[in-house]
């Protein structure tokens, strides 16, 4: 190399770099969405419409029921199944809901905690009840409150369901509580959720901590378990819905997962099963993020699976735990045994006990240094 | 030289620049002030604060993630050259159609995405699926053993998913090889593992570099594998580095180790093409300059 190319690299250099600090100084401050919160607007639905929710939480073929919503309302719909995981799912939107904008999603589907957390940041639209006539007529009233959103200001019941242990009968009959799924003759068959507020509360209570009050040490206890099973080999993977594929194709025996993931899992011989020594219960929520476009097609599209012969077939096809009223009649005229599955309709005395997908406790602070203790195990 | 004719290169390279500053040195200026807040998401957002100690932190805990990353990539990039120096040569060995009918095979599995791709190792390597009857038939694995969720499992998908990046450039520079100057060495009473080393060997060195740089790096960075194939212990620094962006939420520390880890496999890269000769790297034109 001459004197004269190294000169001209320099340069470069320096110019790349020049430029690389004059964008940070520029760059403002990356705050909070904030703002007045904005009320989705309501009105007769048309155009287009994108919906974002679970895999396997509707039946999205051309007979199901987001094919029916399309007909019936003569809104251009698009259902997409990108929601895998909250976490994931709220930390690739982010960014861009902190410019005010949903990557073109007029609603999506989280769990309840999560959707405060976007509501408190200024993430998501408030709902007019006047706009949900049918949802008000025909929702649960256990559910017209929520201890995440009382008086429902932002956040509408899709599904939800419990966490528990998803067990291959014909490999491993005898799984009945969480303690089964660490028996060293099932090393690396068994997989656990990488969701903190599912996996982290029934691993406290099989170590016998207090659902209704659980504190830093259970916490942190519960995590340098799954951290020993982890080291140990006798976990294989921590997974987000994709478990379902693990345990369709044999790869797991056992895996903590939702109730009613079976239209996911197709086999027979795997069934979901209450653990003996603790549950936990969740419900995901139909939100309207900021930026939505088209909000009357959203509300449209509450309403619309809000009416009970339509939750009859969404939960028919899910088998969770609707928040319709209603739909209990529907359902035992089609199908009877559908209409008594305590994991649509379970009576009190079955989640009795059950932990709510709790945050860890404590300032903002402890709960995210409770994360990253978790992350740790999962990314070890 | 009249100045318009000068300032000729520099208008040719302007496309190139402008890509560069639009999509590297631009994100890498946003990527270098969040490195530098602090603050958290749920606590007010992030603040500009000029915290360097994001720096030494975002590597606390994490050095056995970037071993391995080194172990993997390293791994993976030896497997890759291992297999794409024979079949590089077999290839330019043959006559005109067989050699695009060969090169066509080699790229034709890479017009599907390489995520399907990688699923589809998920499949083909399932605990009950015949491939791993077999290996347990043959003892090659033990009853009760498996492939996937293994450090065999990333490594191999880290190996397949980046051959091509090793067989291109190695096959370009074995194409190019004059065959005479092989023939000379045997007239000079060279063995053929001598002509080999001697002939062969250091005039295909730039493919050679090219391709190990162009697996090394991308594999180095890679999450996809770990996360499909890999199981508890087998993440590397990309798994982190994603689960401190989107999970932990943790942006500062994030872009942090980002640069760290940039920093590094610019030092390993620089070191690796010293030790292989810019001569190499360059082929003649560095010769010459």
């Amino acid at each position: 190399m001459t004197t004269s190319q190294r000169l001209r690299i320099l340069v470069a250099a320096a110019l790349m770099l020049a430029t690389a600090v004059l964008v940070a100084a520029c760059g403002g401050d990356s705050g909070n969405g904030g703002g007045e919160v904005q009320v989705a607007q309501g009105g007769k639905p048309s155009g287009e419409v994108t919906i974002s929710n679970w895999p396997g939480y509707i039946d999205p073929g051309k007979d199901g029921t987001a094919a029916e919503f399309e007909k019936t309302s003569g809104v251009d719909t698009t259902y997409i199944e990108d929601v895998t995981g909250n976490t994931q799912f709220f930390g690739k939107l982010q960014p861009q809901l902190e410019r005010g904008d949903s990557g073109g999603r007029s609603l999506f589907v989280v769990t309840n905690w999560l959707a405060k957390q976007m509501y408190d940041l200024g993430y998501l639209q408030q709902i007019d009840h006047a706009d949900l006539k049918t949802v008000f007529q025909n929702i649960n009233p256990q559910f017209v409150d929520d201890e995440t959103d009382p008086g429902r200001k932002f956040s509408i019941p899709w599904q939800g369901g419990l966490t528990g242990i998803w067990v291959n009968t014909s490999e491993a009959p005898e799984i009945r509580s969480l303690k089964d799924l660490f028996d060293p003759k099932y090393k690396g068959r068994v997989t656990v959720l990488d969701e903190m507020r599912d996996t982290v509360p029934l691993i406290m209570q099989m170590q016998g901590a207090d659902p209704t009050n659980f504190t830093t040490e259970d916490w942190e206890k519960a995590i340098d378990f799954l951290k020993q099973e982890a080291d140990s080999g006798q976990i294989r993977r921590f997974t987000d819905n994709s478990y379902t594929e693990d345990l369709t194709s044999g790869n797991a025996i056992a895996s903590i997962g939702w109730s009613g993931d079976a239209s996911l899992i197709g086999r027979d011989d795997v069934e979901w099963r209450k653990p003996t020594d603790g549950c936990d219960t969740f419900f995901d929520q139909m939100v309207i993020p900021v930026g939505a476009p088209n909000t009357a097609a959203a509300l449209a599209f509450m309403n619309f699976v809000y009416r009970p012969e339509v939750q009859a077939d969404i939960s028919a096809y899910v088998n969770y735990v609707t928040p319709v009223d209603g739909v209990k009649e529907v359902l035992a005229k089609k199908d009877p045994e559908l209409a008594n599955d305590p994991l649509i309709f379970p009576p009190p005395s079955f989640t009795r006990g059950c932990s709510e997908d709790p945050n860890p406790p404590g300032s903002e602070q402890q709960q995210q240094d409770i994360t990253e203790q978790f992350q740790d195990v999962v990314t070890g | 030289m009249t100045i318009r004719r000068r300032l000729i290169p520099y208008w040719l390279l302007a496309p190139g620049a402008l890509w560069l500053l639009l999509f590297f040195v631009i994100p890498m200026g946003f990527m270098a002030q969040q490195a530098l807040e602090s603050g958290a998401l749920l606590t007010g957002g992030f603040t500009f604060t000029w915290e360097w100690s994001n720096f030494p932190d975002s590597l606390s805990g994490n050095s056995e993630q970037i071993v391995r990353s080194f172990y993997y990539a390293g791994a993976a990039t030896i497997l890759a050259l291992l297999i794409s120096y024979p079949l590089a040569y077999a290839i330019a060995q043959q006559s005109g159609r067989w050699r695009l009918l060969l090169l066509f095979a080699v790229i034709a599995p890479f017009f599907t995405t390489y995520l399907i791709r990688t699923i589809a190792w998920k499949t083909i390597l399932a605990d009950q699926s015949p491939v791993i009857d077999v290996l347990q038939y043959v003892h090659l694995l033990p009853d009760d053993g498996r492939v996937l969720a293994t450090s065999g499992a990333v490594i191999a998908g880290l190996t397949y998913n980046f051959l091509p990046f090793m067989i291109l450039p190695i096959y370009a520079s074995i194409e190019r090889l004059d065959m005479r100057l092989i023939e000379a060495a045997r007239d000079l009473y060279a063995s053929s593992t001598q002509a080999f080393l001697r002939v062969t060997l250091p005039m295909t060195a730039p493919g050679i570099v090219a391709g190990v740089l162009l697996t090394f790096i991308p594999a180095f960075g890679d999450y996809v594998n770990a996360t499909i194939l890999g199981g508890t212990h087998q993440n590397m620094i990309g798994n982190k580095i994603q689960s401190l962006f989107l999970v932990e939420r943790d942006y500062p520390e994030a872009a942090a180790l980002s640069f760290l880890m940039m920093a590094l496999i610019l030092a390993v890269v620089v070191v690796y093409i010293r030790l292989a000769g810019t001569e190499a790297f360059m082929g003649e034109e560095g010769e010459r300059a």
